[in-house]
């Protein structure tokens, strides 16, 4: 549907820069803010996220990002 | 080992209750003299081991508790997340004899210790990818998940760490943070083939260390032209705009993101059932030395009152006869 009303180029999130993961986190929260309560508490507590990555760079690691509570970029 | 010492200790304040002996042996181990100036023999030195000793006892015990009750949960949900890969594996493959220029190598490890044996056989099996996969002009990286994993791989592999995160489990694992994860690692590292390392939970004693091997979509590609199960892919009829690559690569990306939640997932239960395995064993051991203490508590307190009965008993005749 959306893929074939796009033109052979790539579809428009990839263009964008995102990638399959990050589209398909977005539909996915949009779905589960469409439920009623009490299933979108449930939903939304699984849609919690909390990590800290810190890049490396010739053997030092840098100061470490920390990404949370928002689970999408 | 602590038990001969305090035998030896035992022994040495019997024979000779020389205040300056008692003096040295006070410098050399602080903990295991008697007071000074005690004449009788004290008890209260294998007192304080008791009750430190049962101290640890219950705590372990409830550290076991703990990771047992979180494992039942944890275990249900890892089995039902297997179910999300394996129609992956059965499309595209797991080939971790595929032979590419960059190997990244994910190792998965824990945030927090006590657990067993588990992060030391994830942290070998990573170092034996990276021998097996290192080459000339072929240098893989470690992406590394957990505290754990980076203290040990930190100390010979500094220069080929790529990513390191951590505070994984501050929420409970759902696959939402765990495709986040997934999003960064594939944003920040270039790669043909990802391979994961974790431990795949078999039961509540048997952890096996497994290698998970995800491949980018052009070395898909690669692979497919050179036959094998890969080769079958051009039979497949694909709907809608997309052209082959582009499904690929959305293909191998979602692959990476599911293969990734069931890996974390299972390496949770099985730090959960190592920790629960270990803190069970700690328990035990501090079973084991509460009961030798005893014993030797009760020695030293009939060898003080046998002591006092002689001096008493002593004293009283040299009176009367």
């Amino acid at each position: 549907m959306a893929s074939a009303a796009s033109s052979a180029a790539a579809p428009f999130w990839r263009a964008a820069g995102m990638t399959y993961i990050t589209y398909s986190n977005i539909c996915a929260s949009l779905v589960r803010s469409c439920l009623k309560e009490p299933h979108k508490t449930d939903a939304l507590s699984r849609e919690k996220v909390h990590f800290s990555v810190s890049k490396w760079a010739g053997g030092k690691p840098e100061k470490p990002t920390i990404r949370s509570d928002s689970p999408d970029a | 080992m602590a038990m001969a010492a305090l035998r030896k200790e035992g022994r040495r304040i019997l024979l000779s209750p020389n205040p300056a002996i008692a003096i040295r042996s006070a410098i050399l181990s602080d903990e295991l003299t008697a007071p000074l100036g005690a004449r009788s023999i004290s008890t209260q030195i294998v007192r304080n081991r008791m009750k430190s000793v049962k101290n640890i006892q219950k705590i372990t015990k409830a550290m076991k508790m703990v990771a047992a009750s979180k494992l039942r949960g944890v275990q249900v949900r890892t089995e039902n997340s297997r179910g999300i890969w394996q129609p992956f594996t059965a499309l595209l493959g797991d080939i971790p004899s595929v032979d590419v220029k960059k190997n990244v190598i994910v190792t998965i490890s824990s945030d927090k210790g006590l657990c067993g044996g588990i992060n030391s056989t994830s942290v070998k099996v990573s170092k034996a990818l990276y021998k097996l996969t290192s080459g000339p002009e072929k240098e893989p990286q470690y992406v590394i998940l957990g505290e754990k994993g980076k203290a040990q791989l930190v100390r010979d592999s500094k220069k080929s760490i790529a990513l390191n995160i951590t505070e994984i489990q501050k929420n409970p694992l759902n696959y939402t943070q765990v495709s986040v994860l997934a999003d960064d690692i594939l944003k920040n590292v270039e790669f043909d083939a990802l391979r994961i390392v974790y431990n795949k939970f078999q039961s509540v004693v048997s952890f096996i260390p497994t290698v998970a091997t995800v491949l980018s979509p052009e070395a898909v590609e690669k692979e497919s032209e050179a036959g094998g199960k890969l080769g079958e892919l051009d039979q497949y009829e694909i709907e809608g705009g997309d052209t082959k690559s582009e499904i690929l690569q959305n293909l191998a990306e979602f692959q990476f993101s599911c293969v990734m939640f069931n890996a974390v997932l299972e390496n949770a239960c099985s730090e959960l059932g190592a920790r629960m395995s270990a803190m069970d064993s700690s328990s035990r051991n501090a079973g084991d030395m509460l009961d030798r203490l005893t014993l030797t508590y009760n020695r030293t307190r009939q060898a003080s009152i046998t002591t006092e009965l002689i001096e008493i008993i002593s004293g009283a005749s040299a009176l009367t006869g």
